[in-house]
């Protein structure tokens, strides 16, 4: 069965190519940092080198090794996506299951609350809260993108859950005697886990790129690097106006192609599931 | 000290801004003492404003415009080839497209200038010198948030098309030997609704990226006033930023909803009824 899976599952070209380039950048994220035991933040040649065989991806304003950079700010990057994309997530089918479940008074307020943080702009209260916290680590910064971007996630669920609740096999569970959180969590959520798992890439993906647009402003992880505080130096001296393109090139070439696949891998795992969407 | 109120109790100082704030006073500036925010914001937000809103609607007409060609070819090789690019371009950042940008026209080639909104040797008027320098200033912020935005509306066109294309009327259409132009239209017309209702979505998202791309180009709007507070913790003005960015924001919200009472005839007639 399994084998079975993965053999109809890998004939798809666009997962087997959108898959090997994603696997390939969590690698280079996941053991790269210890294959290439470069320290990022150690001057270990001359300034603003070019990329040589020595520095992969040159080196930065004060020397200091952009390769070993690019491999911590990958590993940075995707733990900050995936973990704000669990959280958030979780949030989000909380909220929605509980809000269309439950409905009335509950479901009203719950839909206030989730409106509002819908309308609200994530990027601005991102930078907001923030600009607030004085040390943040990669936590932190994981956590306050989960807090201010689950609006929509709610929402679906909601409305998923609302539709599902009225079905024959839900009322025979009630029958049986079972109660509220069984039914939501035995009947209710398998039959969405294929919208809740697209919505945790769509978060994770976003989520990455929120990190990297705080970091750009001085707003990400205090200490350490990201794919963002790579470009956050690069701005802050200049590398664009200056020409070092080994500099700011990689980190946001590496972002593109990470979210790119992310959320082309998830599609075609989607599609190849459900044959409903096959073909279009 | 007085002026901030800093040594009354908390509750005090929330109550005095909110009432303060009614009467149209967001305080005064930290760091740029003694301006007034609603001054300092009222001098920047008309550059963001007119760098956002016009690149929102020109991306979102070619982002619609390209995915409904997509849609049209759709199992080609020029669907896919333009698939791919919108799928990029979605995920591509502003601020990241920007950097390329300024690489490419304003280092390598010369074309526009690096940054800024326009010469700092020029004081803004409607003298047809100055609008000269701010329209080759306002190239390039304009272009890296027009190319990255295509891609979201353009995927989401394609995909409304294509189900527009297997639905009853459209095959009706086809059966009655109507022309491949007139079905396009027909298609067209029907998937812009929910277009619209994602313009009305997306507008936030945009500007958040819209204020990152002023950071990179150090130009003259709220994006780069609200790195500037940030630098220099000056709360009141972020305070003041955000208030105003959020209310103009539910504005534009609440003229998108009103346009689709206009485009949409059931929701119309659905008001009219009740």
């Amino acid at each position: 069965m399994v084998k079975e899976i993965l053999i109809g599952v890998f004939r798809i070209k666009k997962f087997v190519v959108s898959f090997s380039i994603l696997a390939g950048i969590i690698l280079m994220g996941v053991v790269g940092p210890i294959v290439y035991a470069v320290v990022p933040y150690k001057i270990v040649g001359p300034p603003e080198a070019r990329p040589s065989e020595t520095y992969p991806l040159g080196t930065d304003a004060y020397g200091r090794d952009l390769f070993a950079q690019v491999l911590n700010g990958i590993r940075t990057s995707i733990y900050i996506g995936f973990l704000s994309a669990i959280v958030g997530t979780a949030i989000g089918v909380v909220i929605g299951t509980i809000a269309g479940f439950k409905g009335g008074l509950v479901d009203d307020l719950l839909m206030v609350v989730t409106n509002i943080m819908m309308t609200l702009p994530a990027m601005l209260l991102m930078i907001l809260v923030a600009a607030y916290i004085e040390e943040r680590n990669v936590l932190y910064v994981a956590l306050i993108i989960s807090f201010t971007s689950w609006g929509w996630i709610a929402r679906g669920v909601r409305a998923q859950i609302m539709s599902l609740r009225e079905q024959q096999f839900v009322f025979m569970s009630r029958m049986a005697g079972l109660s509220d959180v069984k039914i939501a969590f035995a009947d209710l959520l398998p039959n969405m886990a294929s919208y809740v798992f697209m919505c945790f890439i769509l978060l994770a993906s976003a989520a990455m790129l929120a990190e990297a647009g705080l970091s750009m402003i001085g707003l990400g992880v205090t200490s350490g690097y990201s794919l963002g505080t790579i470009l956050f130096w690069a701005r802050m001296k200049e590398a664009v106006r200056r020409g070092l393109t080994w500099w700011f090139i990689p980190p946001g070439a590496i972002l593109v192609a990470t979210t790119t696949s992310l959320l082309v891998t998830a599609t075609a795992l989607d599609e190849y599931f459900s044959p409903r969407l096959r073909g279009s | 000290m007085n002026e901030f109120g800093v040594g009354k109790p908390l509750l005090q100082q929330f109550v005095d801004f909110v009432i303060r704030t009614l009467k149209g006073d967001l305080g005064t500036s930290f760091s740029m003492y003694p301006t007034k925010v609603e001054d300092l914001i009222f001098s920047h937000i008309p550059f963001t404003l007119g760098l956002l809103l016009p690149a929102t609607i020109v991306s979102w007409i070619l982002g619609n415009l390209l995915g409904a060609f997509a849609a049209y070819r759709r199992k080609t090789l020029t669907d896919n080839a333009l698939l791919s690019t919108f799928l990029v371009l979605s995920t591509t950042p502003y601020y990241w497209l920007a950097m390329l940008l300024v690489y490419y026209f304003a280092v390598t080639l010369h074309l526009f200038p690096a940054g800024g909104a326009y010469p700092i040797t020029l004081s803004p008027s409607l003298s047809p010198t100055f609008i000269v320098a701010f329209l080759s200033h306002y190239t390039l912020p304009f272009l890296s948030i027009v190319i990255s935005a295509i891609g979201v509306w353009a995927i989401g066109m394609r995909l409304m098309m294509i189900y527009e294309f297997g639905s009853d009327h459209i095959s009706f259409a086809e059966i009655l030997g109507l022309s491949d132009r007139k079905i396009m239209t027909y298609a067209f017309r029907n998937s812009m609704l929910p277009q619209i209702t994602g313009l009305a979505l997306n507008i936030g998202s945009m500007l958040g990226g819209a204020l990152l791309t002023e950071i990179v180009f150090n130009y003259r709007g709220t994006g780069y006033l609200v790195f500037r507070a940030l630098v220099t913790n000056d709360y009141p003005l972020i305070q003041g930023i955000f208030l105003i960015l959020i209310s103009t924001l539910l504005i534009a919200t609440l003229v998108v909803d009103v346009i689709y009472v206009y485009v949409d005839p059931r929701v119309r007639t659905g008001y009219s009824e009740r």
